[in-house]
């Protein structure tokens, strides 16, 4: 296996105005063709279990709430995944009333994935870089420096 | 065909309460200076419209007729028509902040549940609130609008031709039958018509949307019953359906494919070898649509669960194979016949059932309709590539064009001025169409059924908030 693969990596995918064409490319992740669950990846149902957020769409006015509160409710380290144009501030809506400045923008991505909708193949690779930097800016802590506690909790 | 019947505006509430009796409602929408109710009548889409005046606020045409209930409260919440009577007040869309109350059921024993905004799949954003007693959904509340970001607004004074992305942009998963309809629509107003060899490339291009949706929707249905081989192996030729649109159109989800005045340069260049695929293609399909309704389990699971009666289906205006499923063999492509569906009319289907079962029977049968459909076109085509789309001035006007999308009628309402540029875009979906009908279809199931029922339907989000 390539040393990329560096970490496992939970996905939490957050979708802030998009058309849905980025979500389906993100689905076909799953898909036999792709599979992204070899790579030690997979997509996870809480922010509470990931390693990356991929965010996409303008970041509608309705979402911004809930966006932020997700992204506050992820463990660190944890980054952020723009997938698409409008994630990245320049897609079709960019400047329509009631979009924002673009996911990826707003929520600080980390990585960004362009394309409208980028490929499935486009998305892993973003996927892999944000491993990487995951890897690099925070090496996760090694559970024997971790100091046990004196005694047992009472029950 | 699009017709206008010009109405008073005292006259217009009853004149639109009688049509509806007699035809097909497709929705309602406003202008800064009138309001327009839309049918299908005979083979035209007919819009009963009024000028609005300001004294005379109007009565609600959805206190008698649900299905106008969005439509009449969009018009109030985008436009400030102010009509009495409306059966629900607070607002359609989140705004500023503040999402609506829910309405939720009261009473001993009764539960609410709250699902969302954000899903713990790779779903579009919406919030669902259901109150149950015990297992048994007693109403569900849906809040959509989350993935609205104004897109008719931004839209308006754009040029009709630089805004043909857009429209394919608005959805991902329905981009073909609306850019189609939204060509359709620039094309008629300057009085353009396209080749044959176009008109063909458009039907394969909607069909294989219709496919990748119909087998996406299948595969999901069979998730929600925990049937794992068939939401792998619908995946699987859902990808497979992509790399056809790609060669075939340029681009997975067929974006841009159809333009107004054509289709896309370079599309349909290599005709023989998409024979090819699109044979080897069906022969997989057909070997998945037999394991999963071959798979008596998961059939099970399906029959009499989401139940909708034809006489709901029709109060709420339902669309497309949730339509079909309910009693009804309404197909905008026969009703409506644009494009080479004139020359090949589709084969149009129905059940009585209304349940999961009826409408993954109705979609089994569409998948099958469709390739019949793509290769006959294909046989049509020949082997030259279709013409570069035509050059032509955008005219003034109003009208409103039909495509039938994977889930149903697909409606673009244009309004052009004489520079060729927009003052007014209505998009109304067939998912918007259908919201209302998914949240019905769960009343009296169970709360775990909900995944099963609601990808029966498998709606958008994007096109219903805009």
């Amino acid at each position: 296996m390539s040393n990329s693969f560096t970490h496992s990596l939970g996905i939490r995918h957050l979708v802030c105005g998009s058309c849905n064409g980025c979500e389906h490319e993100m689905n076909a992740l799953t898909n036999p063709f792709y599979d992204i669950t070899r790579d030690g990846w997979d997509v996870v149902a809480s922010p509470r279990h990931a390693d990356v957020i991929s965010v996409t769409g303008p970041m509608s006015a309705a979402m911004r709430e809930a966006a932020q509160r997700t992204l506050a409710a992820a463990p660190a380290p944890c980054l952020v995944l723009a997938v698409g144009d409008c994630a990245a501030g320049e897609g079709p809506w960019a400047g329509a009333p009631d979009a924002g400045r673009g996911a990826g923008i707003e929520l600080g991505a980390a990585v960004v994935v362009r394309g409208c909708p980028p490929t499935p193949d486009a998305i892993r690779q973003g996927l892999r870089e944000a491993s990487l930097l995951i890897g690099r800016a925070a090496p996760r802590a090694d559970p024997a420096d971790e100091p046990l506690p004196e005694e047992l909790p009472a029950r | 065909m699009y017709v206008e019947i010009p109405l008073e505006r005292p006259d217009l509430f009853d004149d639109v309460l009688r049509a509806c009796s007699t035809r097909e409602p497709l929705g309602a929408y406003a202008t800064n200076e009138r309001l327009n109710y839309l049918f299908v009548d005979g083979g035209a889409v007919c819009n009963l419209c009024a000028a609005r005046d300001g004294a005379d606020a109007g009565e609600s045409v959805a206190r008698s007729v649900p299905l106008f209930d969005w439509h009449e409260r969009e018009m109030r919440d985008t436009h400030g028509v102010e009509l009495t009577g409306l059966p629900v007040s607070r607002a359609l869309f989140v705004r500023d902040g503040v999402v609506p109350p829910a309405l939720t059921a009261e009473g001993e024993g009764v539960t609410i549940i709250v699902v969302g905004p954000v899903h713990a799949g790779i779903i579009e954003p919406g919030r669902f609130t259901f109150s149950s007693g015990g297992e048994t959904v007693v109403h569900l509340d849906g809040q959509l609008s989350y993935s609205r970001r104004g897109v008719e607004a931004f839209l308006e004074g754009c040029d009709a031709f630089a805004a043909a992305p857009q429209m394919a942009r608005v959805c991902g998963a329905c981009s073909v039958a609306r850019s189609w309809a939204y060509a359709r629509a620039i094309e008629t107003l300057a009085g353009v018509a396209c080749d044959e060899r176009t008109e063909w490339a458009r039907l394969i291009f909607a069909e294989l949307e219709r496919i990748y949706n119909h087998v996406f929707d299948l595969g999901s249905t069979a998730a929600g019953a925990g049937y794992g081989y068939g939401q792998t192996q619908g995946l699987a030729i859902k990808e497979r359906v992509h790399r056809v649109c790609a060669a075939a159109g340029g681009h997975r989800f067929l974006f841009d494919a159809i333009v107004p005045g054509g289709v896309r340069i370079g599309a349909l260049d290599a005709a023989g070898a998409l024979r090819s695929d699109v044979a080897k293609l069906r022969s997989a399909t057909a070997e998945f649509l037999d394991a999963l309704f071959g798979a008596r389990s998961v059939v099970g699971r399906f029959e009499g669960a989401g139940r909708v009666p034809r006489e709901t289906a029709r109060a709420f205006g339902a669309v497309g194979p949730a339509r079909r499923a309910s009693g009804a063999a309404i197909d905008m492509r026969a009703v409506l016949p644009y494009g080479a569906y004139r020359k090949l009319p589709p084969e149009v289907f129905s059940e009585t059932a209304g349940d999961v079962a009826a409408r993954c029977r109705i979609k089994r049968a569409e998948i099958g309709a469709s390739f019949e459909l793509i290769d006959r076109a294909l046989a049509e085509f020949g082997t030259l590539p279709p013409p570069p789309p035509q050059r032509f001035a955008a005219a003034r006007g109003r009208i409103t064009t039909v495509t039938e999308g994977a889930r149903g009628a697909e409606s673009v309402s244009v309004e052009c001025d004489a520079r060729g540029h927009l003052t007014r875009v209505h998009i109304i979906s067939a998912s918007y169409r259908n919201w209302p009908l998914v949240l019905r279809a769960m009343e009296g199931n169970i709360v775990p059924d909900f995944p099963l029922v609601n990808k029966s339907f498998n709606l958008c989000y994007a096109c219903a908030d805009r």
